[in-house]
């Protein structure tokens, strides 16, 4: 155990320059408890600079009022999914019962939820940048309804080493817009904090801080050290610190380091029998830190310093021993995750083939799709004596886990691989369903050319064989493909071919899938509305997500916001829930267009930006989402317009698919219009719209015409253009406008207005583009009713309106000018004639709303929006 | 961090200098870092109607948003680089 010098060592040296951080942890805490609404803070720092001091310290202090709940994530190449949460988890509990038999995330963050809701808790995620994916999934959920349990949820990472694609990065980012969410930033310590560590040690402060640019952790290691000379690196000194123990106390330690992240005695009794007696000596010296569990290193960083300096060949033997004792452990079920670990770097084939696959189907099974692809790829590599068809199986289980974490490319290769295996074995059959597959991932990021030749492969193949049920699903995937592409007759002829098969065969899944696919082309809503319903009652979760996408991108087309927005918001629920990220996206970015056609610009451009700072490879929500952000721009006058609209006709015309091109070839039509351009607007449209009039695209057909028209492009007046744009190509402009305005799309119908030759109907026009933020047009219109003489034109928008700041309801305002008067609730109740409880939820929605955290700041808030002047 | 400049038109003199303009300034500075927005300065015309600010930003968006926020109207945003006249002498 340690020893009380070292521990107010520790203390005092993590905590300096730490007050402010500490008082922000105990306010959030306060709000959390008052309020009974809980809060998720994330507290980032490089690493070593006492994160986990700072967390340790808030919670020690706590504890005695609140329940501390403590998980952390291990800095494993493959960590066992959902581990941190088997940490808080009570042995036996029911969260543990729970995790062990593999439930979902949004299983085990609804559990989480309901354990949180029991009584305070402040619920600590340690290092969250090594989470797996199922705990970063539990985190985002968590996140989400942090509002609805009275806990602080504090997550700390190392926000130094989150490049662009990080993980973490993307669901710091989701979580962003939430205003549950705080933020903590730990910075190293400054010249003086470490000066003031330095003085008893005699250490020249100037050369200790610019050797350890502050790092607390580097500058505990020196002085524990106690070196005449600072060692130059945080190894050096870690290993400094290391050599003043005994020669058997250093072998210890090594063990230790080696079958990170934790030694469990029982394990440590084992691998170092001859050692073990150093224990207390390691942990008395504060290298180690023992804990319930056993010991480990006081910091990772010293652990990686420890490891590194183990000589190779007895590396190797220690994870040998390791991997013996692990496999069979004293109690519990051996964990798959570290076996894996411990087999590769022990170079144990057999092991490594036994437990890595084993492993890869509990991370799948867990929803931790990524860990699982990388434990696939590690028995892979170990899989030179496997036969072709156990081969052929890991590829194909691999290409899966790669398809459902966006990493086309490796799981293209593995199917490349497995599609060799499959012909070695004369395996037919295989070898058509890996066609299949690889169709499917060629599609996704637009290599729809090599995807079709892949799709009817598989049905070739297989229609040489007697009948069986890979041949409905290379029908159907086949329609899918030419669905896509809005061929719509190939597509219902192939749909129809899978369904009258699946018939046949009595297959009913295979025959519901392809029923759906053929009412999702023939735009049948009833039938399609039907099928969800069966995928729901059923619990297809995959089959819910993709309906919902194809009934929300058919009524966002057809400019039937409602009813988008109902199935869009439903989906965007079901597949946050069930970890179908993709399926997410595809509705994020539908309803991004939806909220734009309804003149939410604001709202359009966030959703679109949250499409975008996720770097998936699949084209098609990055498309939509770049032609939304584009337009938002374009429309405001905004810079940073084309390079949006470049990038995504970049990706959108090697797909030759029309609902990829159509959004951008429209978008770069408008752009140019806004910008006066008009002569390049025939070269941007001219393909697309025959493309469109081919498919008989009505929606399609009438945008790209419009921008033709409005180009002073003089043509057919195209036919099968939808409703408001036939009106609008006809002349029409009061009814055509009449029209988009039923539809509530407020812009087209003020674009209607500005192609009239009446004044009246142009002054409504730019009164609009004008409420709208919609300069460019605005001055377009502008210009226009100047040329006709008109005069005393209003000018450009006014700046935000002050009747409604940060959207108070009339109610709010009226609190908030009693709360500037310095009133209390009771008071306020007694004033406003309200129960005492009602003015509490009144003050904390003001809060909210203000985002502000006390009343004194609601105050200032209120002076500066002038609501008390108002009030007096 | 891409660099941009903000024209704004206010309707009537702009309250950015003089007494009490700290306090202000220190409130938009802080609802900026929300949005990851920093505000570089900005030029003020003499009727002290229209100014020029300078600001980095990660979007156009980001500094519409912060702009609503501090109720600071906003006419046109251009995206710049510096030109230095002194860098080739």
């Amino acid at each position: 155990m340690p020893t009380a010098t070292t521990t107010t060592f520790d203390r005092s040296t993590d905590l300096l320059e730490r007050s402010h951080h500490l008082a922000a942890l105990r306010q959030s805490l306060a709000a959390v408890r008052s309020t009974s609404r809980g809060r998720l803070l994330l507290v980032g720092g490089e690493a070593g600079v006492g994160k986990t001091a700072l967390i340790r310290q808030f919670c020690d202090e706590q504890r005695r009022s609140v329940r501390i709940l403590w998980g952390a994530c291990d800095a494993l190449f493959t960590p066992a999914p959902l581990g941190p949460l088997l940490d808080i988890a009570e042995p036996g509990g029911e969260l543990e019962a729970l995790v062990e038999s593999g439930a979902k995330p949004h299983e085990v963050a609804a559990m989480l939820v309901r354990e949180l809701r029991t009584r305070p808790t402040v619920f600590v995620l340690e290092d969250v940048h090594w989470a797996d994916e199922a705990t970063l999934d539990v985190l985002k959920l968590l996140g989400r309804r942090a509002e609805t349990v009275p806990a602080l949820i504090v997550a700390s990472y190392r926000d130094d080493e989150l490049d662009r694609a990080h993980p973490l990065r993307i669901v710091i980012g989701e979580l962003a817009a939430n205003a549950a969410i705080g933020r903590l930033k730990i910075a190293p310590l400054s010249p003086v904090g470490v000066a003031a560590l330095a003085e008893p040690h005699g250490i020249d402060a100037d050369d200790l801080f610019r050797k350890t640019a502050g790092n607390p952790f580097f500058v505990t290691e020196v002085l524990a050290a106690g070196e005449a000379e600072i060692p130059p690196t945080v190894q050096d000194a870690v290993l400094a610190r290391a050599a003043r123990l005994t020669r058997a106390a250093r072998s210890l330690l090594e063990a230790v380091a080696v079958v990170s992240p934790k030694g469990e005695v029982w394990l440590l009794e084992t691998i170092a029998a001859d050692a073990i007696e150093h224990l207390d000596e390691c942990v008395g010296s504060g290298v180690l830190i023992a804990d319930a569990e056993g010991v480990r290193f006081r910091h990772e960083l010293a652990r990686l310093a420890v490891e590194g300096s183990v000589a190779l060949n007895r590396r190797v033997a220690l994870h040998r021993k390791a991997l013996a004792a692990l496999a069979d452990p004293p109690t519990g079920e051996p964990d798959l995750a570290r076996l894996a670990h411990h087999a590769e770097a022990a170079g144990d084939t057999d092991a490594v083939l036994r437990f890595a696959p084993a492993a890869a189907a509990r991370a799948a099974s867990l929803g931790a799709h990524r860990e699982s692809a990388a434990q696939y790829a590690r028995a892979l590599r170990f899989g030179d004596r496997l036969s072709a068809a156990e081969r052929a199986n890991l590829l194909e289980r691999r290409s899966r886990e790669c398809y459902l974490t966006d990493q086309y490319d490796d799981g293209i290769a593995a199917l490349e691989q497995a599609l060799e295996c499959r012909r070695a074995l004369g395996d037919r059959v295989g070898e058509a369903e890996v066609h299949r597959r690889l169709s499917e991932f060629l599609w996704c990021p637009g290599r729809t050319a090599e995807a079709e030749r892949a799709a009817r492969d598989a049905v070739t193949l297989l229609e040489r064989l007697p009948p069986g049920r890979e041949l409905v699903r290379a029908y159907h995937n086949l329609g899918r493909l030419c669905g896509a592409a809005a061929r719509s007759e190939e597509a219902i002829a192939w749909g129809g071919r899978a369904l009258e098969l699946a018939e046949q065969l009595e297959d009913a899944e295979g025959a519901a899938h392809a029923l759906t696919f053929v009412s999702s082309v023939q735009g049948d809503y009833e039938q399609l509305e039907q099928s969800l319903e069966r995928a729901r009652r059923g619990g297809l979760a995959e089959q819910v997500g993709h309906i919902s996408i194809l009934l929300a991108a058919a009524a966002v087309e057809s400019r039937r916001h409602p009813r988008a927005s109902r199935y869009l918001e439903a989906g965007i629920v079901h597949c946050s829930e069930q970890g179908l990220e993709l399926f997410r996206l595809y509705l994020h970015a539908h309803r991004a267009r939806s909220e734009l056609d309804q003149g939410r610009w604001s709202d359009a451009a966030d959703s679109a930006a949250s499409v975008l700072r996720v770097p998936r490879t699949s084209t098609t929500p990055r498309i939509l989402s770049l032609v939304v952000l584009a337009l938002v721009r374009a429309r405001r006058g905004d810079p940073q317009v084309w390079p949006l609209l470049d990038e995504a006709w970049k990706l959108a015309e090697p797909t030759g698919e029309l609902p990829r091109l159509a959004p951008v070839a429209a978008a770069r039509a408008e752009a140019a219009w806004l910008e006066g351009r008009h002569g390049t607007i025939a070269d941007a449209t001219g393909a697309t719209l025959d493309l469109a009039l081919r498919r008989s695209a009505s929606w399609r057909i009438g945008e790209l015409a419009c921008w033709r028209r409005r180009a002073g492009i003089r043509e057919e007046i195209a036919a099968g253009a939808a409703e408001p744009y036939a009106r609008q190509l006809a002349g029409e402009w009061a009814r055509a406008a009449e029209e988009w305005s039923g539809l509530g799309c407020p812009y087209e119908a003020a674009l209607a207005l500005a192609d009239s030759e009446d004044d009246d109907a142009l002054r409504r026009a730019l009164r609009e583009l004008q409420r709208l933020g919609a300069a460019p047009a605005a001055a377009l219109v502008a210009r226009r009713l100047r040329q006709r003489g008109a005069r005393g034109l209003p000018r450009g928008p006014r700046p935000a309106t002050r009747k409604n700041p940060a959207n108070l309801t009339a109610r709010e305002l009226e609190v908030l000018a009693l709360i500037a008067r310095g009133l209390r609730n009771a008071e306020i109740a007694e004033r406003l004639f309200l129960a005492e409880k009602t003015v509490d939820h009144h003050v904390s929605a003001i809060l909210r709303k203000l985002g502000v955290r006390t009343r004194g700041q609601a105050s200032i808030e209120a002076a500066r929006l002038g609501v008390v002047a108002q009030d007096r | 961090m891409p660099r941009y400049i903000v024209e704004r038109t206010f309707p009537k003199r702009a309250r950015l200098i003089g007494a009490g303009a700290a306090d202000t300034h220190l409130a938009i500075v802080d609802r900026n870092a929300d949005e990851g927005v920093t505000w570089i300065h900005s030029y003020v015309s003499d009727d002290r109607k229209k100014t020029f600010c300078v600001y980095d930003a990660p979007s156009p968006e980001a500094i519409r948003k912060t702009a609503a926020r501090n109720e600071l109207p906003v006419d046109r945003i251009t995206q710049v680089r510096l030109l230095d006249p002194y860098f080739y002498t």
